[in-house]
């Protein structure tokens, strides 16, 4: 017998993960895949995220969490919702991705996941800034904490470092363009050279989008991608430290045994 | 109520027994402590008792233990939350909720209780903690003891039949240990409920236990009645070395017991000891000062001086302004008005190796110091801040606290290697004057010994003043030479450390109260006076 793991999906929650992203994925590239302007197809989409989202709450609360991964879970996500709102009004810069980065890193994909998803919902709760488009959010932060896995679980020392800055790059980009996707279609008016046309052939459509993206956001995410990086090489070292230690002393999966009397003398020698 | 039966541990990655072949039952409403030194494992006796160790540290369980005929092998803490109740070592950590009558509600709220339920028990353990007064308060602007009272109050709402409590008076003053110490007796024997406590400071519950657990360091471990435990242990409370020392028939636990014994020896008459020299050159001086947070005075119009080579005990309740007095003295910030002088200087110009040079300061959480990750980075540090030759602190360190894993992470090691390492980074420092707040929380009289030889000597050796902000009564009838007694932050008293001590019924150590009237603080005293009379 062991104490239980730092939480991890696997049978029934990794089968709700895998239909909740699927469906929000949907919600994402939509504008790509439908094929006449119809009256209001969007809207099934917009609203399926955030029952994408509690759907897999309700599934994940089920037994699968300990209280250990809940008290982690807890002050790791009350600290990126609370670091997130440090950095607006500058543009892009939020001082949260490095964190949950990091976190994802030592404690498991899958708990990045989760860490993700809740922060993400936390600080929307935290800012008031409540709609339909928080589901998106904290499904592109999961997706950020989960691809935390990308990265070989043996590197360490500098190597590691450098491939977690890459890899926050490439995550604030991702994000930067989820957004967009999810916003495009609904912000410009149908008329103009960059907006979404339904029903339009796919290269047509992404075209548009991708001049929208540069165009409109790139002011975002470059400084977005160059703060966490920059973050993740300054104080990744000791955060990470400290979170392997958290980690260690937490003694997730550490053996429990129960003997008689008789055996304890010949385990001790 | 509970039952031990041949129990070992063995943590994981560990090759030592924290524990081996305990057997014992304690029975309902019997009051029993756990002691030993630092580190014996005390900590995982009581948290084997509601199943928390081996389930959520792991590690392995040899042998059986049951709680009111539970085994602790098949059900997880939580499933005995409502049958034992556990209360922290600092009651801080484990709060939940801001007011006093939330966190008493609290774990009621956990486990779905009807409101109506929830309403009269609240009312209930108000009453009997003598909380009342208290209910509607922030529990941050609490005392020390009542927060304490709090903590037990919110682990007694769910009618546990037994309360484990891990140091609960190390960080009070000696009244409100007694507030405390006086509710759990209550509880004890009122409710009938079964108590197990840790605690270093043996001088202060000795005297309400019924039994108590002996845990050796090396694994060994006895139980039985207080006074039986007492006679043969290496770690005893000051009452006990004097029936020792006097060779006494019966070791008592109460001071009403040894005095009882004693009578013949108080009425002979001595020749009072030699006062030892007083020091003369100023090392500190106070002048008029008063400080302030926001309208909350804390500090009022405090004047002392303190000289070189002397070792000054700053005591009174908490909050009584011990801790402002000593920021002060070391510069952490400046007095709303008055002076301080330290050595001539104005403490709060210092700056890095000029102040690392002219004030040791070792504050009430010593971890505040430590950045490093490892002892030995620690150490290291310390040898190039201050210029010494590579693994001089690492020596000083191996003198004070000789076992010190080298590696270990600073914030991995126990409240009293955690002291002793600060303390030598400290005195790496050759600092002219040391300042110490709180300073033996969670130390066993052994630790205490060599910490108070190591001031000693610092103190007689470099004829440099050392100040200590204290609740330890008997730290200080060992060590001080002078003691300064605020209270709502003015000095009370300020005098030799027999007058003050002496002259107050609650902070007199135990030794005095024995031997009152006589002027004797520690068993050496009384030792030297009966030595000089034959």
């Amino acid at each position: 017998m062991r104490t239980q793991g730092v939480f991890a999906f696997k049978g029934a929650s990794l089968a709700a993960l895998i239909a909740t992203s699927s469906l929000s994925i949907l919600g994402f590239i939509w504008p790509f895949l439908i094929s006449e302007k119809q009256a209001h197809p969007q809207w099934i989409f917009l609203l399926a995220a955030p029952f994408a989202l509690l759907l897999l709450f309700t599934s994940v609360s089920n037994n699968h969490l300990d209280s250990k991964s809940i008290a982690l879970l807890a002050v790791l996500a009350a600290l990126i919702a609370a670091l997130r709102p440090m950095g607006t009004g500058a543009v892009g810069i939020e001082p949260m991705w490095f964190v949950l980065i990091l976190a994802a890193r030592v404690f498991g994909p899958s708990f990045g996941f989760l860490l993700g998803t809740i922060s993400m919902f936390l600080s929307a709760i935290l800012t008031g800034g409540l709609g339909p488009w928080v589901a998106y959010q904290s499904f592109a932060a999961g997706w950020i904490g989960l691809g935390v896995a990308l990265i070989p679980r043996t590197l360490r020392g500098r190597y590691e470092i450098a491939a977690l800055a890459f890899y926050g790059i490439i995550s604030a980009e991702f994000f930067g363009i989820a957004m967009d996707l999810q916003f495009w279609p609904w912000t410009l008016g149908a008329e103009t050279q960059l907006s979404y046309v339904a029903g339009a052939p796919i290269a047509t459509n992404a075209a548009h989008f991708i001049s929208y993206h540069f165009l409109s956001s790139m002011a975002w995410d470059i400084p977005r991608a160059i703060f966490t990086a920059t973050l993740i090489v300054i104080v990744g070292k000791p955060v990470l430290h400290t979170l392997r230690r958290a980690y260690t002393r937490a003694a997730f999966l550490s053996p429990i045994e129960f003997i008689e009397r008789a055996k304890a003398s010949e385990v001790v020698r | 109520m509970i039952t031990f039966s041949n129990v070992s541990l063995i943590y994981p990655q560990s090759t030592h027994t924290v524990l081996e072949d305990l057997s014992f039952q304690i029975a309902e409403g019997e009051m029993v402590l756990v002691m030993g030194e630092t580190g014996a494992g005390k900590s995982s006796l009581l948290r084997l008792v509601n199943g928390l160790v081996p389930h959520h540290t792991g590690g392995i369980l040899a042998g059986d233990i049951s709680v009111d005929g539970i085994s602790t092998r098949t059900v997880k803490p939580g499933s005995l939350a409502h049958l034992v109740g556990i209360v922290g070592q600092n009651p801080i950590n484990g709060f939940v909720t801001d007011i006093v009558e939330e966190e008493l509600a609290f774990s009621m709220e956990a486990l779905n209780f009807p409101p109506d339920v929830m309403r009269k028990r609240v009312e209930e353990v108000l009453d009997l903690l003598s909380l009342s007064a208290l209910r509607n308060r922030s529990i941050a602007t609490l005392s020390g003891g009542e927060q304490q009272r709090v903590a037990i109050g919110a682990a007694f709402v769910l009618h546990p039949k037994v309360l484990v409590l891990d140091e609960p008076t190390s960080a009070l003053d000696p009244i409100a240990a007694e507030e405390v110490l006086s509710v759990l007796h209550r509880l004890v024997h009122d409710l009938s409920v079964t108590v197990i406590i840790a605690e270093h400071r043996l001088e202060r519950v000795i005297q309400f236990v019924d039994r108590i657990i002996y845990i050796q360091g090396n694994g060994e471990s006895s139980i039985g009645p207080a006074d039986e435990i007492l006679k043969s242990a290496d770690l005893v409370p000051p009452i006990v070395r004097l029936a020792r020392a006097l060779n006494l028939r019966e070791t008592g636990t109460s001071v009403r017991e040894v005095r009882r014994q004693t009578e013949d020896i108080r009425n002979q008459e001595f020749i009072p000891a030699h006062v030892r020299k007083r020091h003369k050159d100023v090392a500190i001086d106070v002048k008029r000062i008063s400080h302030s947070y926001g309208t909350k005075p804390a500090l009022a119009n405090v004047s002392t001086q303190i000289n070189q080579g002397e070792i000054v005990a700053i005591m009174g309740r908490n909050g009584a302004g011990k801790s402002t007095l000593l920021h002060s003295i070391v510069g952490l910030h400046a007095p709303d008005s008055g002076e301080i002088t330290v050595n001539g200087q104005d403490p709060t110009l210092l700056k890095g190796a000029l102040r690392r040079k002219s004030i040791g300061y070792v504050p009430q959480e010593p971890s505040d110091l430590l950045f490093g990750t490892s002892v030995e980075e620690e150490c290291a540090q310390a040898d190039r801040d201050n210029q010494l030759a590579t693994g001089s602190t690492m020596a000083l360190l191996n003198r004070l606290v000789p076992h010190i894993s080298h590696h270990a992470h600073p914030n991995d090691l126990s409240e009293g290697q955690r002291l002793a390492l600060v303390l030598s980074i400290v005195l790496s420092g050759n600092p002219d004057v040391l300042v110490l707040d709180e300073p033996t929380r969670g130390l066993d009289y052994q630790a205490k010994s060599i910490f108070g030889a190591a001031l000693k000597e610092y103190a007689t050796q470099f004829e440099r003043p050392v100040l200590l902000a204290t609740h330890d009564v008997e730290l200080v009838a060992e060590l001080a030479d002078r003691v300064l007694f605020l209270a709502e932050g003015e000095i009370v008293a300020d005098g030799s450390t027999l007058d003050v001590l002496l002259s107050s019924p609650a902070f007199a150590p135990q030794v005095a109260k024995v031997m009152s009237p006589k002027p004797w603080l520690t068993v050496a005293d009384v030792v030297d006076a009966l030595g000089q009379e034959k």
